[in-house]
This record gives structure tokens, C-alpha cells and sequence, in this order.
């Protein structure tokens, strides 16, 4: 019975001693680095890096903390030399070191604690979170038409915006050599302003003429900038393709309605639609039109199958109709021609079409086949009557 | 031109003249008067006179005015002496239609010598236009019966031929069924024969009296044959074909038997003649005609010869007066015996019926 009191008394006994023993416990120490707005967690132990107060004098200002409890300790630490927090680790504190500064913003620390306290885990600090009063920039370039033809004007328009919290300083575009796909007709390079306050963005505008038809690689166009410390960035936009097409023609389409029959000596119109299929103008649009056989069987008595225009724009069309009189029955052909221009280059079209005068209607022609018969009929009946008796 | 008139009297002499009629048209089909003209070679009149109305509308190619009814009779019954009544009783109407068809300078009056209205009517119309057109030749073509048609039919005939020749006509043209008959087969289609060939016998007549001839035979030479003989002959008719185109063969054809309206031997019979030879210029050998002609002159009277240059195989138209008709008085001999038979048996009739009535003779009737 003894023995199990002694043993229920051990038991008892054992974690209170185990418990009393921590403030005796082993220490051990960890190395990591740290930024600045970063921090570590070591236990209930909190350490933020504040600043990088003077790399060349070594020189950080550093904050820690404990959760659940009112310890809280700002402190400059130089390197090299260590400082207990807390009361130090040998009495369940901290003990930093800084071991070396690597630049503003990077530092190796070491940490010595308690053994127990586990592995030191990193964490971005409130203040980390919060943002930062940096200048961004975005830029774009970009054509005002993605149909482009040899010949065509492109329209390259430039933006940088800031959309950072401090302003951009220093900004300088950087576009690269003239392409030689285009022939640069005003407002290049482009420019636009030096500083860029947070949401202010500026533009620029330059003009080309595509030359050489074929595929074009446009390159990234690179802006770059500083923020208030100096502190140089750049950004670019991005690189894109196009298609340089053709030179554009333009294309007349002469469009005749079916002319119906005409009666003798009766009249038809004839409409005539000049439509520019093509993608570009026509300049100088000469029509003629002319029927054959000219032997006077048909005549225009009002209006004209010809006609001029000086323009017709791509996907436009003009019309105009003729009436005819056809006084002599046949089959004409109508021709219709067109000759228009475009960049000195004369092209023609040509229609034809067929136009029927109808043969004089005798209206009593029927009477051609019906009198032979009507008079075999009476001739019949009165040979029949005559011999009738 | 000549001006010709033919009538046709009773149902046989309106027969031959719508075959002539028919002739003229061309002679080929029953629809030839409504795609055709007649042609007549010279200025032809035509009239068809009948008293039985039926008779008239047989008729196909003779127009309807043509054709006249002599009204209010249904035929005579074969009845010469009722037809006699009816021509007399309607003389003048007949006589205006005549005149309205003009001057002529020959008339043929066809008739049958044995129905009733052709023999009763031609021998008085023969004697009416020979008192009213003064220099008109008139002729007349008279059919003979078939011998076994009946006592009365050869009683007719005989009496209106000798009617027709006391009223001096100018000829007479003898037709004999009889000997016709033996050339076709049932008796329509010999009727339709004879019709066509006196049909066509007459119109080459007129053609060649009223044509430029190479050797000329006219009117006056016609009527010179005719009045030759006993004043009645009849016509032949041969046309050569081309296996046998010889001239002298068609004219001796012509004068065959065979080829003749009325049986006769024309060498030892024939008064006066009259040949008339048609055909290509190639066939008409003027040596071989006169040859032949020569030939049949030895043998009888006058002969006149015509030629007509014609393109076509020869054609040959004999017209010639008897001078002797021995068939003729055979028919006669019948005729009386058959008047002789129809006497006795009306006599016995008669006898027979008197013999009956004696029964009855002193008797009343009592009711």
C-alpha cells in the first residue's frame, strides 16, 4: 500500500518539478534575415525591423514585443553586439544580435531564446501591409487602327499613367529606332512629362505612313522613372504584331437592272448603280455607254448612260438611270464603261447588257391565220350550198 | 367559143350529166367541187330536168341551180304519156330555165330512151328548142336498156326513139347499157362506167370541135356526120398507153367494138365518121392517120379527120352515123313482142275480171 502512495506521489510530484525547472531551461539560437516591415515570431516573442538606420554605421532600429502581455521594446542596435530583451534569453527573453546589414532594406539577425520557444516563423508586419508612398507607372502604345494598309496613316498614342502614391520623377520614354516598315511623319520620338504626380498620366502623339507591306513586330516602348529616394524603375509596354496589307484600290462595280422588254415604240429606264467595292477611292469616275447596233433602233430620250463623278468613296455608290425609246425591233447590246483613277493609276470596268425591243403587236394578226380558214370555211359552204339541192 | 348546152332529162340523163359535171371538175374525187373549178373547154351550160325530186338530189357535182323540178310531180311511173301531160303542162317553165342560159350553137339532151320522164320529156324538149333557137344543132345521147329491165322499159324505148328522131333532131348518139354491161361487173358500177365514158366522150367531143387543130374538124362537120345514115351513130374512145403508144393501133382500137357506146361493126355499118386524134406532136404521124383514114373511107362514106396536138399519149374519139343497125331492130322485135305480151295479159286480166264480175251481173245488193 505504501508502494502505490509512493507511486501516486511520484506521479503527482514529477510535472511540478518538471514545471519549476524552465527558467533553468536550455537556450538556443537561430540566424535569419529580415526585412525591413518584416518580422519574426519566436514564441509568444514578436521582433519587427523597423529601419535600416545607417548601413554604414551599422545601425537598425528594431521593435519587440510579447502577445499577451504589455512588454513592448523600441531599440537602435548597432551590429555585432547583442541585446537582451526581456530580460535576455537566460531569463526567458530575447537575446538579438545583428550579425550583418546588407543593404537599406536587409538585415541578418541572429536570435538566441529558449529552447522550447521553437523555430523563429516570419511575418510581414502591420505596417508592412500598409502601402507604401511609391510611384507605378503603366504604359501602353497604341494604334489607332489595326487595318492597315501600304499608304495608310497610323496614329501611335502614347500613355503613361502613375498609378502609384508618390510621384514618378525623372520619366523618360525610351522608343526604340524608326521602323523601317513606316515612314515617320510627325511627332517623334515622343515626350511627354518629366514628373507624374500620383494619378497623372500624360501622352504622346506621333504619326506614320505604312511603306512596305508585311507582318511588323511593334517593340515594347520602356519609360522609366525614379521615386522620391532615387530609386530608378522602369516599365514597358507590351510588344504586338500587325499586318501591313496591300495598298488599298479602290474597285467599281457598274450594276444594271434587267431592262424588261420593250414594246415598239415604247420606252424603258435603265438605272445604273456605280458602286466602289473596293478600299479606296475612286477619283475622276468617266462612265460611257454606248448600244450597238447603232442603226437608230433605240435612243436615249432622256438622261444620259454616261456620267462623271470625281469621287467615290470605299463602299459608296451613285446611281443614275437613262430612259430609251426603242423604235426598231431586235436585240441591242448595251455597253456601259467606267475609267477612274487612284494614285495615278487609271483602271477601267465595263458592263454589258441586253436590251429587247419587242415587235410591232398586230393586234389583228390572228386574223392572218383565222381569215384563210374562215374563207376555206365559206368557200366550202358555198360550193355546199351551191350544190346543195 | 362554142357555146354548148347539155341537158339531162329523167334519172338517167341527169346522171351522165353530173358525171360530166364531175368530169370537169377533174373527175378524181367526190371532194373535187369544193377545192376544184370546173374546166370546160368552151362556154358549157348545164341543166338537169327531172319530175321526181329524189332523182335531182343524187346529183352530186350539178349545182342546185342546175337542177329543176318540174313541180307537182313525183315522177311518171314510167308513164310516157302522163310525162308527155307534164312536160306540156309545164313547157314554159322549163323553157325560161333554158333561156336563162343564153344563145347556143349545139345542144345535147341526154335521156334514157326507156324510163319516163327522159323518154316522154326529151322528144317534145328536142322539138321545143329546135322551134326556139332557130340555128341550133341539137343531139341527143340516148341510153338503150338492159333487155331483161321489162316489157314497158322496151316499150318506152321504142317509142321514144322513133319520137325522137320524127322530131328531127339533129342526131342521135346511141348509149346500149346492154352492151356496156358486159364491161363491168354488178350493175352500180356499171351504171357509174357507162356514165363516166359517155361523161368523157363528150367533153373530148367539145374540147376538139372548139380547139385549134392541126387538121381542122368543127361544128358543121359534126352535124354533117350526124346527118349522116339513119341520123344516129354512136361515139368510140381508145387512149393509147405506153407500152403500146402506136397511133394506128389507136385508131383502130377506137373503132373496136369493144370501144364503142353501141355494138356495131364500123367497116361494113358506118354512113359517116368523124375521127378526132389527140397527143404529143411526137405520136401525131400525119402519114399513118391519113393511112388509116383512107382505109376506113374505102369502107364507108365520108370521113372527117381532126388533129389536136396536145401534150400526152394518143387519144382517139371516133363519132360516126349508122348506116345499118341490126342490133337496133332486135331490140324493136323484142320491144313489140314484150307490147304483145303485156297486151295479151291485160287482155287476160281483163277476161278474168269480166268473168268474175258475170257472176254478180243480174244481182242486187241487198241489205
Amino acid at each position: 500500500m505504501r508502494l502505490i502512495y509512493l507511486a501516486v506521489l511520484v506521479l503527482l510530484i514529477a510535472p511540478v518539478m518538471a514545471g519549476s525547472g524552465d527558467d533553468d531551461g536550455e537556450t538556443t539560437s537561430r540566424e535569419f534575415s529580415l526585412r525591413v516591415d518584416e518580422g519574426v515570431k519566436i514564441g509568444e516573442y514578436r521582433v519587427e525591423l523597423i529601419n535600416v538606420v545607417s548601413v554604414m554605421d551599422g545601425l537598425i532600429e528594431v521593435k519587440v514585443w510579447k502577445r499577451v502581455s504589455e512588454f513592448e521594446d523600441w531599440r537602435v542596435m548597432e551590429d555585432h553586439r547583442d541585446s537582451n530583451f526581456d530580460e535576455g534569453a537566460d531569463r526567458g527573453g530575447l537575446t538579438l544580435t545583428v550579425v550583418e546589414i546588407f543593404d537599406d532594406d536587409t538585415i541578418r539577425m541572429r536570435a538566441e531564446y529558449r529552447d522550447d520557444y521553437g523555430y523563429p516563423r516570419k511575418y510581414t508586419t502591420e505596417r508592412g501591409l500598409a502601402p507604401k508612398n511609391l510611384p507605378e507607372l503603366i504604359v501602353e502604345k497604341k494604334f489607332d487602327r489595326t487595318d492597315i494598309s501600304v499608304n495608310d496613316e497610323v496614329k501611335v498614342t502614347v500613355t503613361v499613367k502613375n498609378v502609384g502614391n508618390d510621384t514618378a520623377r525623372n520619366v523618360l520614354i525610351f522608343e526604340t529606332p524608326p521602323l523601317s516598315q513606316f515612314r515617320y511623319l510627325a511627332g517623334y520620338p515622343p515626350k511627354i512629362k518629366s514628373q507624374l504626380a500620383p494619378k497623372e498620366s500624360d501622352f504622346a502623339v506621333y504619326s506614320m505612313v505604312a511603306v512596305t507591306e508585311g507582318e511588323v513586330l511593334v517593340p515594347a516602348l520602356v519609360v522609366s522613372y525614379a521615386d522620391a529616394k532615387g530609386n530608378i524603375a522602369s516599365v514597358s509596354s507590351s510588344s504586338f504584331t500587325i499586318n501591313i496589307k496591300p495598298k488599298r484600290k479602290p474597285n467599281l462595280d457598274l450594276i444594271v437592272e434587267p431592262v424588261p422588254p420593250i414594246e415598239h415604240g415604247g420606252t424603258g429606264v435603265i438605272n445604273v448603280t456605280v458602286l466602289n467595292n473596293g478600299e479606296a477611292s475612286a477619283y475622276r469616275v468617266e462612265i460611257k455607254g454606248e448600244t450597238t447596233p447603232a442603226d437608230g433602233g433605240i435612243e436615249v430620250t432622256k438622261g444620259s448612260l454616261g456620267k462623271t463623278y470625281f469621287e467615290i468613296a470605299p463602299g459608296a455608290s451613285e446611281n443614275y438611270s437613262a430612259t430609251v425609246k426603242g423604235s426598231r425591233s431586235g436585240n441591242y447590246t448595251a455597253t456601259i464603261k467606267a475609267n477612274y483613277q487612284s494614285d495615278e493609276v487609271i483602271m477601267q470596268k465595263e458592263v454589258s447588257f441586253e436590251i429587247i425591243v419587242l415587235e410591232r403587236p398586230y393586234k389583228y394578226l390572228y386574223f392572218v391565220l383565222v381569215l384563210p380558214v374562215l374563207l376555206v370555211a365559206f368557200w366550202i359552204f358555198r360550193r355546199y350550198k351551191e350544190y346543195k339541192y | 367559143m362554142l357555146n354548148v348546152l347539155i341537158i339531162g332529162v329523167g334519172q338517167c340523163g341527169n346522171r351522165i350529166l353530173d358525171a360530166i359535171n364531175k368530169e370537169a371538175f377533174g373527175g378524181s374525187t367526190r371532194l373535187s367541187k369544193y377545192y376544184s373549178r370546173q374546166k370546160f373547154p368552151s362556154r358549157v351550160e348545164t341543166l338537169a330536168i327531172n319530175t321526181a325530186v329524189n332523182d335531182l338530189k343524187e346529183l352530186r357535182f350539178t349545182s342546185a341551180n342546175d337542177r329543176f323540178h318540174v313541180p307537182n310531180l313525183h315522177g311518171v311511173g314510167a308513164n310516157r304519156t302522163v310525162g308527155k301531160q307534164g312536160f306540156w303542162n309545164n313547157q314554159d317553165m322549163i323553157m325560161d330555165e333554158i333561156e336563162k342560159r343564153g344563145d347556143f350553137d349545139i345542144a345535147f339532151v341526154i335521156t334514157s330512151a326507156s324510163g319516163g320522164t327522159g323518154s316522154s320529156f326529151s322528144p317534145l324538149l328536142i322539138h321545143e328548142l329546135k322551134n326556139q333557137y332557130k340555128n341550133i344543132s341539137v343531139i341527143g345521147i340516148m341510153v338503150l336498156p338492159f333487155r331483161e329491165e321489162g316489157s314497158i322499159y322496151l316499150q318506152n324505148a321504142a317509142f321514144s326513139m322513133r319520137d325522137m328522131m320524127e322530131v328531127e333532131t339533129d342526131g342521135l348518139i346511141l348509149v346500149d347499157n346492154q352492151y356496156l354491161k358486159r364491161a363491168s361487173g354488178d350493175i352500180a358500177t356499171a351504171y357509174d362506167n357507162i356514165n363516166n365514158m359517155v361523161a368523157q366522150r363528150i367533153l373530148f367531143l367539145i374540147e376538139a370541135l372548139d380547139n385549134e387543130m392541126l387538121s381542122v374538124t368543127d361544128l358543121g362537120d359534126f352535124k354533117t356526120v350526124m346527118r349522116g345514115g339513119m341520123g344516129m351513130g354512136t361515139i368510140g374512145f381508145y387512149q393509147a398507153d405506153k407500152k403500146t403508144p402506136s397511133l394506128a393501133s389507136a385508131i383502130d382500137n377506137s373503132l373496136k367494138p369493144s370501144n364503142l357506146l353501141y355494138p356495131s361493126n364500123v367497116y361494113e355499118e358506118a354512113a359517116r365518121a368523124m375521127i378526132i386524134i389527140q397527143g404529143s406532136k411526137k405520136y401525131l404521124d400525119v402519114d399513118v392517120i391519113t393511112t388509116v383514114v383512107e382505109k376506113l373511107s374505102s369502107n364507108i362514106g365520108h370521113v372527117f379527120k381532126g388533129i389536136v396536138v396536145k401534150k400526152g399519149l394518143p387519144k382517139v374519139l371516133s363519132v360516126f352515123t349508122l348506116e345499118q343497125a341490126p342490133e337496133l331492130e332486135q331490140m324493136y322485135a323484142l320491144a313489140a313482142q314484150a307490147i304483145q305480151e303485156e297486151k295479151n295479159r291485160k287482155n287476160r286480166s281483163k277476161k278474168q275480171l269480166d268473168d268474175a264480175f258475170a257472176y254478180i251481173e243480174d244481182l242486187e245488193e241487198i241489205y
